[in-house]
């Protein structure tokens, strides 16, 4: 930890009575989600995005008219960009859950102001990479084939394959992450009922409410549900990323099989996760107006994280190197010495200094607490963590075990555009939720509201120690 | 503020959902209901054929035997359908003039292949021997119903992999004694005792019939 | 195919015509479509169903398939009157069952669309041409004959290839006696020109060589390429796979041959040598001169100067002396070989060692020259040439071959063809010189001919049709008749008369003779004759190295015949196309070979584009590098660059034939290589071949074999008590010998052509997504015998690998598929469910062999590359083979659908699967016999008895995936004295 003062969670404007918080507190949150008209600016970001849904269309369209030749697959990298970008989003996909549950058990009350919106984007993420896995498939109408039920030919999914596991993983994952983070919501749809000024927000918000009156048996009953999905939820964001890295572990390609690999994806996808939920950060309070809730104290400690998820990263290269070597296998260690010095090398070191150094800037106070430094970091981080899936996919299998079949795998325009359409479906996603939802979940948000706070009282500083 | 749900309001949503997820249940079932039905397997269907052949009169009734006209089906995989000419060993002595016969007299003056409609359609990618079904015990009449008491021919079972595997998992069953094969009527299914000394006199090892290549190649 | 849709089928058969076929072909062009809710499907039973033919039940009929002049003998397979597949004929000394990759792609040039389909007519030569009809041509052509009866013939000329069927000489004989002013002019540009003169310099008349490998125990080939494709690759390479190590060989080394290769460019017989020498081709005729008065087959004044002759460099010398000395030892059994590229001298020289050494009669025969016709093909089409230069010739006749393309440049025939009236060009594609015809006549393909052929061994077999001609076209033997007044005579009566005059006695035991001659497909004792020529006469003068044209400055340009497309007449066939180049693994084209050094040397990488100058002439093409290629030399294949041969055939590749010329047409020497910029993309199917110390293909010496073990190779540990077999009815195996895998391709081409695989084109195998179940793979064993340090070093041998599914135990790609498609059965086949396969491609992904092949885009109908989705092309598909669609994951099976015949079939006698019963169609194809497979449970299996030889191994065995399928180790029967500068080049192993 770092010597420095410790920083507020929450910065209330002075002069600021209890009773008063509470509603400044709501305002300042459901307030830009009220607010009308929508704004030029977010306009323009939604045009953005829809453009990029466009592209993913056409491409998602070409793709089912001519088949998986589109991209740049071939006999030996028979797996490509669809898979990396799966494995990427589902990585994002964890860091949500991970703060959510995993800080709320452990009681970091910080968490209040940045669990929903990182919900949110767990959920969309969620959503985009369980599409990858279809899209990859020769015959995607026939994906369902993996679901185990009766039909006349008898036939049952293969249990033993990973793949079938990956279905379970992300169905359950995705209900997963849909009913905790409404479940979050309901008050707060509940408070935005009550404050929505047209009759159709009223309607909608109270739809969805479910009639929340805030009765202490709602509270009650809210409460124990939501730790008891969080205690849920831990060991199945674990198995998630675990079976997503068994896809890789169970085949016998040099660089995959490796026992490694379940705990590695896990922290992978934590870093990349968390990457993400800062990259988040900086416009969402930018553009709502939450510099009050998330404030530089949260910045400081992803900053920490993301430090300490640099290391464990870092530990597993050298672990792979280390087995590589040490396994003794020739095919692995030519594979190792490929990616340092081959073809790809470049790639590669971009990868590592992206998910490795970068991070490590993040050591010194002034730059956790600065924003931008932070952002730039993060955004570095999110680049190096889909090289690595990129490099995961192609470099085993572009130099497997006989030199006969070693090709190189090189993506195309439609790699790319799927890539970039799915993240303008992220980014359009994203856009319509946090401008019609709290951002920041109200109710939550009032545990950072000083315990004791004497009636018109001023709050003391540095809110919450 | 004006309150906008009426007081019944929750039980009404309660009400939705539960009715919402009973409607999901019910397209599952009926779905799955559908595809076993033989709407869907057309089991059971007859199509138009250019000549209103009747098994019912000319096995039934004349006594032919199956392999009269279907003459490769003892040795190979095609039960083999007769050519125009077999059709007219007894048509150009017998109803000669019949109009329902015209387009079998044309085939033979003209040389022009009569086009039947194929009444049992498997996939393409399934590999069926008939010759060796008959061979082990399997009769014509276990797969295509009683073709003997049938005035137009029509698809007697479902002809799914499901129903294929029945048999192919547990044969016994359904095998009948040599003389039995060709009957054109329903036999009744041989007791058990009987049927475990058919599995041996055929010599029917069912390891391997469910092979995937067995049928699939 | 279900069984029905067959019988359907052979009801349309019964009356084959170009309709029918059509018809047929778009059934079968249903197999993927009608997967689910098919259209109802019709059963078209016959009319009158003809005797013996059952519906579903494939027919076999002997024939012959030509090749410059020989007839390949074959067997092909015929489901309802549709040519499927050709195998060897087994009862045919020269085939022994075995094909090449030109005979198995036969069947589908048969179906090309793009074939003539009625006689045209052309105004001007080269214009478009008018559609006529035979009665057109035949109008026409009475006029001229009226014009020959008074003139005798003056200004005819008919220009053939070499001829293979007797029945057409007597034909083309019995013309000229009618027009005895009229010539018969030859031409095949791969010719034996050389060997010819050789001949007539050591025996004063032209003689052919028929060697006996399997008699020899030391072979030198002098640039020979005895094991290379053409005509007698399946016969010699069967007779050299029985003297070599390996399966049936006993275990001591005297018994196997020894083979030496001295040779300017890698060919498929250096690469199956034991000690291969890398000469200049200018050093050749020095080497066998030297090694000729070393022999001393050079008698008393030649002698010194010969010596004098020797190569230079330390090794080469060595590698002399060595080979003198094992020629010595094994004297009758001894053998030398000069190839077609050589000079006349060479082959002249040759003729004495092989004399002196009491060779001849032992090792090989001479015989008079087997193929109709002169027997000096490059005077002849000279002479055709002056006369069309001079206006001489008003009308020609042009019978098979392509003059106008493949003639040498400096005789300008092409230039000349238009200029003559009347130019009958009889063959079955609109090719270059139909184009320069004025009248071009649709041929029958030779599945459609009643013909007759000789084989490489002088043995005759008859020619019988497959199906219907497709077409409108003739056959040789017709036009013949035509030209000799009875345009009446079918092709069948000419044979018949021509076979009943030879044979002679009644009809009855005509009749008999001709059903068994029709049976066998070859006429009982008809081999040719040796004879017995007096003591060769060394050639006058020998060429010294270093002078004369090696002097001349810049690089000696080779031309060689293309292993796939041979002279180019195969352009137009997609699987030849697509077949790898055995060195380069290119596909669809073809480029300049230079060994690495001098690439090097001119900067010029894998890929760069030549500029290769030859005073005036230019070529443009890419590099490949070529190790093991002498320095100075570059190579370049012949039949590339065709102007017209179809949507598959035109523009692929450069033709280097305009560099070729008539005073030596293997070699163009002064040739300037430099870098024309830009670069191409190589579309290869493999662009690494070290072995980057992995141990993948296993090369043993012989000397060594001898003292290893049985059952060497012993599986991986494991934590579970292993069966040594899994319980089921077979346990299926199968045991490549790679000493015998010379790297012919047609075991690859016979899987294609068996299992409907369809052909991807050049821009998806450039992106690496070649369909073939069957590869071979090639790597470089160490350099060897580089000791000297001097250019003429062996280089890096080719080591060959086929590489099919190892149909593993403990498959690594069954567990993984999430909808079981990839299963295994009871007899331990590793079953691909194609229907089943939603196309993760999990299972190829972790497939350490990456043997499974995935259908990126709907290669066998919607997206098929050219002319290959035409509905005609169905028409070869094998019924029993499911077409696979798009997304579908797909692989080697074993054959599994003649493993389901067969057993079917003993189950039918009551009798149990013997071994044999069960052919793959890679294992029928190999002429060496580098296949074993089998039960692995009948202890008298081939495949069991290969498995416990000391050499069998599983390929990457250490994985613990126990594959079916293992590999002998490529035994190498050295010679002590060489084997010394091996090691010291073993040292040398680089990563590539």
């Amino acid at each position: 930890m770092s010597g420095a003062a410790p920083l507020p969670v929450l910065r209330l404007p002075p002069d600021l009575a209890r009773a008063e918080a509470l509603g400044w507190l709501t305002g300042t949150i459901a307030g830009p989600v009220l607010r009308r008209p929508l704004g030029r600016l977010w306009w323009l970001a939604v045009g953005l995005s829809l453009a990029g849904c466009l592209l993913l269309a056409v491409s998602v369209a070409w793709l089912f008219l001519r088949g998986t030749g589109i991209w740049g697959l071939n006999s030996s990298n028979v797996w490509g960009f669809a898979v990396a970008n799966y494995v990427w989003w589902i990585g994002i996909g964890n860091a949500g859950t991970l703060i959510s549950c995993l800080l709320l058990l452990t009681r970091q009350h910080w968490r209040a102001s940045i669990n929903r919106y990182a919900e949110t984007m767990t959920l969309v993420a969620a959503a985009i990479a369980g599409l990858f896995p279809i899209l990859h498939l020769g015959r995607p109408w026939l994906f369902y084939w993996l679901v185990p039920y009766p039909n006349v030919m008898d036939l049952w999914p293969q249990w033993r394959s990973a793949l079938v596991w990956d279905l379970f993983a992300i169905a359950g994952y995705l209900t997963f992450s849909l009913l905790f983070w409404y479940t979050g919501l309901i008050p707060d749809l509940a408070s935005l009922r009550d404050r929505a000024r047209s009759r159709f927000g009223r309607l909608a918000y109270g739809l969805f409410a479910l009639g929340w009156r805030g009765a202490a048996r709602h509270w009650q009953a809210h409460d124990l549900f939501y730790r008891a999905m969080a205690a849920l939820g831990i060991p199945l964001v674990i198995s998630v990323h675990s079976v997503v890295g068994l896809d890789f572990a169970n085949a016998i390609a040099p660089g995959w099989n490796e026992s490694i690999f379940p705990p590695y994806f896990v922290v992978g996808a934590m870093y990349s996760g968390f990457a993400m939920v800062v990259t988040l950060a900086v416009p969402i309070r930018r553009f709502l107006g939450l510099e009050a809730l998330i404030t530089l104290r949260h910045f400081d400690a992803i900053g920490k994280i993301l430090v300490l998820g640099s290391l464990v990263m870092a530990a597993t290269y050298l672990t792979e190197w280390f087995t590589a070597w040490y396994g003794g296998a020739t095919a692995d260690r030519q594979l190792v010495a490929y990616r340092l010095t081959g073809g790809g090398a470049a790639v590669y070191w971009a990868m590592l200094v992206c998910n490795v150094a970068l991070a490590q800037i993040l050591w010194w106070p002034r730059a956790r607490r600065s924003p931008w430094t932070v952002f730039a970091i993060a955004g570095g981080i999110n680049i190096g963590m889909w090289l690595e899936r990129v490099l995961i996919v192609t470099d085993s299998l572009s130099r497997s075990h006989l030199p006969s079949q070693w090709r190189d795998f090189v993506p195309t325009f439609w790699d790319w555009a799927l890539l970039a359409g799915s993240l303008s479906l992220f980014a359009f996603v994203m856009l319509v939720l946090l401008r019609f939802l709290p951002a920041v979940s109200m109710h939550e948000s009032r545990t950072l509201l000083p315990p004791a706070m004497p009636p018109g009282g001023r709050a003391p500083a540095g809110a919450v120690p | 503020m004006a309150n906008v749900f009426p007081p019944g309001a929750d039980h009404l949503l309660r009400g939705v959902l539960i009715l919402g997820v009973g409607l999901i249940a019910a397209g599952i079932v009926t779905i799955g209901m559908l595809v076993r039905s033989p709407y869907a397997t057309g089991q059971g269907r007859v199509v138009p054929q250019p000549v209103p052949f009747s098994h019912l009169h000319h096995v039934g009734d004349v006594g032919l035997d199956c392999r009269y006209c279907h003459g490769s089906v003892e040795t190979e995989a095609t039960a083999g359908l007769p050519d125009t000419a077999t059709c007219m060993t007894c048509h150009s002595q017998l109803f000669t003039d019949a109009a329902a016969l015209a387009p079998v007299r044309q085939s033979l003056a003209l040389d022009r292949p009569l086009r039947w409609v194929r009444v049992n359609d498997l996939p393409d990618h399934v590999y069926f021997d008939h010759s060796m079904h008959v061979r082990n015990g399997v009769g014509c009449t276990t797969c295509h119903g009683p073709v003997g008491e049938m005035a137009l021919t029509r698809q007697a079972a479902p002809l799914t992999m499901q129903w294929c595997l029945a048999c192919h998992r547990d044969p016994a069953p359904h095998l009948r004694p040599p003389d039995a094969v060709f009957a054109p009527v329903a036999v009744p299914s041989v007791p058990p005792g009987q049927a475990a000394r058919l599995m041996r006199h055929y010599g029917i090892r069912t390891a391997g019939l469910t092979d995937c290549t067995v049928c699939h190649r | 195919m279900s069984g029905g849709t067959s019988s359907g089928a052979g009801g349309a058969a019964a009356r084959m015509d170009r309709r029918t076929v059509l018809k047929l072909a778009g059934g079968a062009a249903l197999l993927p479509a009608v997967a689910c809710s098919p259209p109802r499907e019709q059963i078209v039973p016959y009319v009158d169903m003809p005797e013996g033919l059952v519906p579903g039940r494939p027919r076999h009929y002997a024939t012959a398939l030509p090749l410059t002049g020989y007839g390949a003998p074959v067997v092909v397979e015929s489901h309802q009157g549709r040519p499927t597949k050709v195998e060897g004929n087994a009862r045919h000394p020269a085939s022994g069952g075995a094909t090449d990759a030109f005979a198995q792609a036969a069947v589908l040039s048969l179906y090309d669309p793009d074939r003539a389909r009625a006689p045209v007519w052309r105004g001007a030569p080269g214009g478009a041409g008018e559609i006529r009809s035979w009665d057109g041509f035949l109008g026409a052509l009475e006029g001229r004959r009226a014009a020959w009866d008074s003139t005798g013939g003056a200004g005819l000329r008919l220009l053939t290839t070499p001829v293979c069927s007797p029945t057409l000489a007597a034909q083309i004989a019995a013309l000229l006696r009618r027009y005895p002013a009229a010539r018969w002019d030859v031409w095949e540009p791969v010719n034996d020109d050389n060997a010819l003169q050789g001949a007539i310099q050591a025996f004063g008349r032209p003689l052919q060589v028929l060697p006996h490998l399997a008699a020899a125990r030391c072979v030198l080939a002098l640039d020979a390429d005895p094991l290379g494709p053409g005509p007698q690759q399946v016969a010699l390479a069967r007779d050299f796979a029985a003297a070599r190590p390996g399966g049936k060989q006993p275990r001591d080394g005297q018994a196997t041959a020894r083979l030496y290769a001295v040779e300017a460019a890698m060919s498929l017989t250096g690469a199956a040598a034991d000690h291969r020498l890398a000469l200049h081709p200018a050093d050749i005729p020095a080497f066998a001169a030297a090694l000729a008065a070393e022999l001393g087959a050079v008698p008393g004044a030649g002698m010194d100067a010969a010596r004098g002759a020797a190569p230079q460099g330390a090794h080469a010398r060595r590698f002399l002396a060595a080979v003198a000395e094992d020629l010595r030892a094994a004297g009758p059994a001894a053998l030398a070989l000069a190839g077609r590229t050589q000079p006349p001298e060479v082959h002249a020289l040759a003729h004495c060692i092989n004399d002196r050494l009491g060779a001849i009669g032992r090792t090989l025969s001479l015989v008079e020259p087997i193929r109709g016709g002169p027997a000096l093909v490059a005077p002849s089409i000279a002479a055709l040439a002056a006369d069309l230069a001079a206006g001489q010739v008003s009308d020609l006749v042009i019978l098979g071959g392509n003059p106008a393309y493949d003639a040498p440049a400096d005789l300008r025939l092409a230039a000349h063809l238009p200029a003559v009236p009347f130019s009958i060009r009889l063959s079955p594609w609109a090719d270059e010189t139909a184009m320069l015809c004025r009248w071009h006549l649709p041929e029958h393909h030779p599945l459609e001919t009643w013909s007759d052929a000789q084989s490489v061994d002088g043995r005759i077999g008859l020619v019988q049709p497959l199906i219907r001609p497709l077409f409108d076209s003739r056959s040789a033997h017709e036009l013949l008749a035509a030209l000799a007044g009875d345009p009446a005579a079918t092709g069948h009566d000419i044979l018949r008369a021509h076979w009943r005059e030879r044979q002679g006695g009644g009809p009855s035991a005509f009749e008999d003779w001709w059903i068994a001659a029709l049976r066998d497909g070859v006429l009982p004792g008809m081999a040719a004759i040796p004879v017995r020529p007096p003591a060769a006469v060394p050639p006058p003068a020998v060429a010294q190295p270093g002078t004369g044209d090696r002097a001349a400055p810049g690089f000696a340009l080779l031309f060689r015949p293309d292993p796939a497309l041979w002279d180019g007449r195969f352009a137009g066939n997609a699987w030849l196309q697509e077949l790898p180049e055995p060195f380069s693994k290119l596909t669809w084209g073809n480029a300049l070979q230079l060994a690495p050094g001098d690439a090097a040397a001119l900067a010029l990488d894998e890929g760069d584009l030549a500029r290769v100058e030859a005073d005036g002439a230019v070529l443009e093409l890419p590099v490949v590098h070529a190790p093991g290629q002498a320095g100075g030399v570059a190579v370049v294949h012949l039949g590339h660059g065709r102007r017209h041969a179809g949507p598959v055939g035109t523009g692929r590749g450069v033709d280097a034939y305009p560099l070729r010329r008539s005073a030596s047409p293997w070699r163009r020497d002064g040739v300037r290589l430099s870098a024309a910029g830009g670069r191409q993309l190589l579309a290869r199917t493999q662009s690494h071949f070290r072995q980057h110390g992995r141990d993948i293909v296993r090369e043993i010496d012989l000397a060594a074999l001898a003292r290893m073990p049985a059952g060497t190779d012993s599986l991986p540990a494991s934590l579970y008590p292993e069966p040594p077999l899994p319980p089921g009815p077979q346990a299926w195996g199968m045991v490549i010998d790679q000493s015998a895998c010379i790297g012919c391709n047609a075991c690859v081409t016979a899987c294609q052509a068996e299992n409907n695989i369809p052909v991807v084109g050049p821009e998806e195998v450039a992106l690496g997504r070649t369909m073939h179940w069957l590869r071979i793979d090639t790597y470089l064993a160490p350099p060897d015998g580089a000791a000297g340090g001097d250019g003429a070093a062996g280089g890096d041998r080719p080591l060959f690998q086929p590489v099919p599914c190892m149909q593993c135990e403990k498959a690594p790609c069954e567990p993984v598929c999430p909808v079981a498609a990839s299963v295994h059965t009871q007899a331990g086949l590793n079953a691909q469910v194609y229907n089943r396969c939603v196309g993760t491609r999990d299972c190829q992904s972790t497939c350490p062999y990456q043997v499974r092949r995935f259908n990126f885009r709907d290669y066998a109908a919607g997206q098929a590359y050219a002319n290959l989705g035409d509905p005609l092309y169905r028409a070869q598909r094998n019924p029993n083979v499911s077409v696979r669609p798009r997304g579908v994951m797909e692989k080697c099976t074993y054959c599994v659908q003649r493993i389901s015949a067969a057993g079917r079939e003993a189950e039918a006698a009551g009798r149990p699967l013997r071994d044999g019963a069960v052919v793959t169609a890679c294992q029928a194809a190999c002429p060496t016999g580098a296949i074993a497979f089998g039960d692995l449970r009948d202890p008298a299996a081939e495949v069991v008895r290969r498995k416990a030889l000391p050499h069998n191994y599983a390929l990457l065995g250490d994985l613990g995936t126990r594959p079916r399928t293992t590999y002998l180790a490529r035994l190498r029967h050295s010679n002590p004295v060489l084997a010394a500068d091996r090691t010291g080049g073993a040292e040398r192993e680089g990563e590539g």
